[in-house]
């Protein structure tokens, strides 16, 4: 994939959260992705369909996801991992994705996205796209994120 | 959902030689316990959401080993990851380009297929509703789910 379609989603990631509140987000890491096991409990994952075809996913643990949107509801506790952290995760990485794909889209790559989707269990295993998967690490206050990147190109 | 158990029923004789029975479809909310092995595939276009097909890692493992007559152990091996992924995308493929033909002016289209396997997975997705129909095969029990709504 080419690297100037990963940066809208790093840009489109570090904008939207810090619109929402989560202001220090910092890029620690990028790797290909070696193993199928991932230590997240919590993935949210969205697809692409047109000119770029594939899947992103952000994961995290479970504690960051709380914390996250706790952060997003204001500072309001969340303590469990119920119906409204979800939600509120999901939310927003349908809008870093939104926010993402019109970048492409100004870069003459015109693509689609599919609602998100969470998935959360322990001891997961995952597959992203049957390609190579590009991860790029995060770190806040809140804990660590993970951004998969897995398109075919 | 008609054409997603057609293109199921179809695929399974064809491949694997399993018989199946199917159940009723449900309606399901807006989120679903997985049984441990999910492969996911998106859908965009004037509908757009998500097809599961959802099983157990046993389950997953016995399909791997018929499609590619290998014997596997676990589904931590990748070629049982790629086996699922492989099948939902011909299930979805088939079924979708049936309802493409039938309605025309939809045009959805898929996403390339991404496969989950854990524990106590749970799935959730905002605002839609799913719709599931679980499918008895001699490997195990099979589920298909699929999530859509019009696009905006």
């Amino acid at each position: 994939m080419d690297i100037k379609y990963v940066n809208a989603f790093i840009n489109g990631l570090i904008e939207i959260a810090g619109m929402l509140g989560v202001n220090d987000l910092t890029r620690t890491g990028l790797d290909k992705r070696e193993k199928l096991k991932t230590e997240n409990d919590v993935n949210v994952i969205i697809g692409l369909v047109g000119d770029i075809k594939g899947n992103v996913v952000l994961a995290m643990q479970e504690n960051t996801a709380l914390n996250i949107a706790s952060k997003m509801m204001g500072g309001m506790p969340v303590a469990e991992f119920d119906l409204m952290p979800k939600s509120a995760l999901c939310e927003l990485f349908n809008m870093v994705s939104g926010r993402s794909v019109g970048e492409l889209e100004k870069m003459g790559a015109i693509t689609n996205i599919t609602p998100p989707t969470l998935i959360y269990g322990h001891n997961m295993i995952s597959l992203i796209s049957q390609v190579e998967t590009l991860v790029i690490q995060f770190s806040t206050a809140e804990g660590l994120l993970e951004l998969n990147i897995a398109t075919e190109d | 959902m008609a054409s997603f158990v057609r293109a199921a029923n179809n695929v399974f004789k064809q491949m694997l030689d399993l018989g199946i029975n199917k159940g009723q479809a449900e309606s399901e909310g807006d989120s679903f316990i997985s049984q441990g092995f999910t492969v996911m595939i998106g859908l965009t276009g004037a509908w757009q959401g998500w097809f599961f097909l959802d099983m157990s890692q046993d389950t997953a493992v016995k399909l791997a080993g018929i499609m590619t007559g290998e014997e596997y152990e676990t589904v931590e091996s990748e070629e049982v990851l790629l086996a699922g992924a492989e099948m939902g995308n011909i299930i979805c493929g088939n079924a979708i380009t049936d309802i493409n033909s039938i309605h025309s002016g939809l045009n959805i289209r898929l996403t390339p297929p991404s496969v989950f396997a854990g524990e106590g997975m749970s799935m959730f997705n905002v605002r839609l509703n799913a719709c599931s129909v679980i499918l008895q095969t001699d490997a195990g029990t099979i589920k298909l789910n699929v999530v859509m709504r019009e696009a905006k």
